[in-house]
């Protein structure tokens, strides 16, 4: 058997149990709930997609962290306290295949749940913004769905980001006990950590003003920022862009994505013996 | 082990042995030569069959702790091979050696037998699935990773799983779920399949049912390898038992030429002279089984 249809099978296993975790079900619900929540509340969806999106860019910087860590950190040291990852190993399936399969399915359970969540925000903002809200092709300017889904689009790769970093963490750890203390351990150091060293060297004069737009691309949350800030906030405004550079953020993004999931699958491998 | 050993076993004189093989291809056999008799009681015993897995010098060591040292043995295929011997001997870590799943300190372990796509079962010594998929699910999934076609049903109902089939795992009780690992342990007929203690936890009619289970794959070809603590289950249906002890294999052969050769009553009996000889001499059996599995 391949590992395509290997790969298939085991991202099938991944959707089939998070179909029937009732825990991710209400994750949701919170998660949609603290945003529509806060979206009325900072009165952004009466204006439009922009101020919506400003109102939720730091609650998202928490939340989806959280997401990750919910749906990430038990994955794989589950399987492997149960015994079933050796099991899995009688059946050739290489550890990239399984790692690939775990990642995407969480990756859609995490789709499903961020954004689902933005996608009803949107469809308030919709109902209830202002009405040149409803332009969907113009020069910089208007307030336009078109935003608020690069919004969407954003907030999922950082996820994305996030959720291999805590695969990684989790596996690193002992059990699956201890893998929520990795996983929450690893994504303080990376989202806090590097936002502080960004902050030291610039405090120490090592980052000036032009390596600082790279650098920030290189920390996930602050790469986060800068993309939307860049694609999304800044469109309305040529001043307020510069901020960042999309593409060292996107790369951030994906060298931290492909980094951590390279780690896991070697961290697996060392600890399969 | 391997084609260039022309060792002809031409021993036969072992009564045990019952089942019927028909491979009458010559045994190849590099077993330390230093243990004769149990050589001798080895080669009887597997003069019939092929060894489908066989390990050279395997020796797994932690730090400075030796688990076994210079373990040659041979692994028929078409017979119930049991590996018995005091906790912390090293069962669980040759059937994880065998495997690959740990690597060897010295020592290799050569695998002889068809090219399919799943080689060797396994049944962890505690097995569980995600909580969330019914046993046919769960079956079903397993089966999704091999080429050939399998009867989840039939699985399902050799080790009288039929009833729960769509139970959920989470509420099937652990002897349930040590069924159901058996029955994954054998999806797409693998050559070998490596038992971990499969009736821990077990009532004795089912812990029987499942070494009969395991005895009838046997029978049908395949190269079944379990470790135990429940002798009377071993001596009743395993064709070839090896005793590891003080770091290595202090006995193996057929349970009934195991028990000629110690003149020993059974197996209990037999494990009590090689790991605790002098408890042996100062008390007798105290019953066939040696008090369940741990």
């Amino acid at each position: 058997m391949n590992a395509l249809a290997m790969g298939r099978a085991l991202l099938g296993r991944e959707l089939h149990t998070a179909a029937r975790t009732r825990s991710y079900y209400l994750l949701g619900l919170a998660i949609g709930g603290i945003l529509l929540g806060l979206t009325l509340g900072g009165g952004g969806a009466a204006t439009g997609y922009i101020p919506t999106v400003v109102d939720l860019l730091l609650p998202l910087e928490l939340l989806v962290p959280v997401v990750a860590i919910a749906i990430g950190y038990r994955a794989i040291p589950s399987d492997l306290d149960r015994g079933e990852l050796a099991m899995l190993d009688t059946y050739a399936v290489s550890p990239a295949t399984y790692v690939g399969a775990v990642y995407l399915g969480r990756a859609v359970v995490l789709s499903a749940i961020i954004g689902g969540a933005l996608l009803i925000v949107g469809l308030l903002v919709a109902l209830t913004a202002a009405p040149d809200t409803g332009v969907f092709a113009t020069h910089s300017g208007v307030d336009s769905p078109i935003l608020f889904g690069r919004f969407l689009v954003v907030t999922l790769l950082f996820g994305y980001t996030l959720l291999a970093v805590v695969l990684a963490a989790s596996v690193g750890v002992a059990t699956t006990r201890t893998a929520i203390v990795g996983a929450i351990g690893a994504v303080v150091v990376v989202a806090v950590g590097g936002e502080a060293a960004i902050l030291l060297g610039v405090l120490d004069g090592i980052f000036g003003e032009t390596t600082l737009t790279a650098v920030l691309g290189l920390v996930p949350n602050s790469a986060y920022r800068g993309l939307v800030f860049e694609t999304v906030v800044g469109v309305l405004s040529a001043s307020a862009s510069g901020y960042a550079s999309p593409v060292v953020s996107v790369g951030g993004l994906f060298l931290w994505t492909v980094g951590s999931l390279g780690l896991t699958v070697g961290l697996l491998r060392w600890r399969s013996g | 082990m391997s084609d260039a050993n022309t060792t002809d076993h031409t021993d036969t004189t072992d009564a045990t042995d019952t089942t019927d093989h028909t491979d009458t291809t010559d045994h190849t056999d590099t077993t330390d030569a230093t243990d004769t008799t149990a050589e001798t009681a080895h080669a009887s015993s597997d003069a019939a069959r092929s060894p489908v897995l066989s390990t050279a010098g395997l020796t797994k060591t932690y730090e400075n702790h030796s688990v076994f040292e210079g373990v040659d043995i041979d692994i028929a295929a078409g017979a119930m091979t049991a590996v018995i011997g005091p906790n912390g001997t090293g069962k669980t870590t040759l059937l994880k050696t065998l495997l690959g799943h740990i690597e060897p300190t010295a020592g290799s372990v050569s695998y002889n037998g068809p090219d399919v796509d799943r080689p060797m079962g396994y049944l962890p010594q505690e097995p569980a699935f995600r909580p969330q998929f019914t046993a046919a699910e769960t079956i079903d999934f397993y089966a999704s990773l091999v080429d050939s076609a399998v009867d989840t049903d039939a699985l399902l109902a050799e080790v009288n799983l039929s009833d729960a089939r769509d139970r959920r795992v989470a509420a099937l009780s652990g002897g349930m779920r040590r069924l159901l690992a058996v029955a994954q342990a054998v999806v797409g007929d693998p050559p070998v399949v490596c038992c971990d203690e499969p009736a821990s936890g077990l009532d004795p009619s089912m812990a029987q049912r499942v070494f009969g289970s395991l005895a009838g794959r046997a029978d049908d070809g395949m190269a079944v390898i379990v470790t135990s603590h429940t002798l009377s289950l071993v001596e009743t249906y395993a064709d070839h038992v090896v005793i590891l002890h003080d770091g290595g294999v202090a006995a193996t052969g057929s349970p009934v030429g195991l028990c000629e050769r110690f003149d020993a009553a059974d197996l209990w009996d037999v494990y009590a002279t090689v790991v605790e000889p002098t408890a042996a001499d100062a008390s007798p059996a105290p019953s066939a089984d040696s008090g369940g599995e741990s």
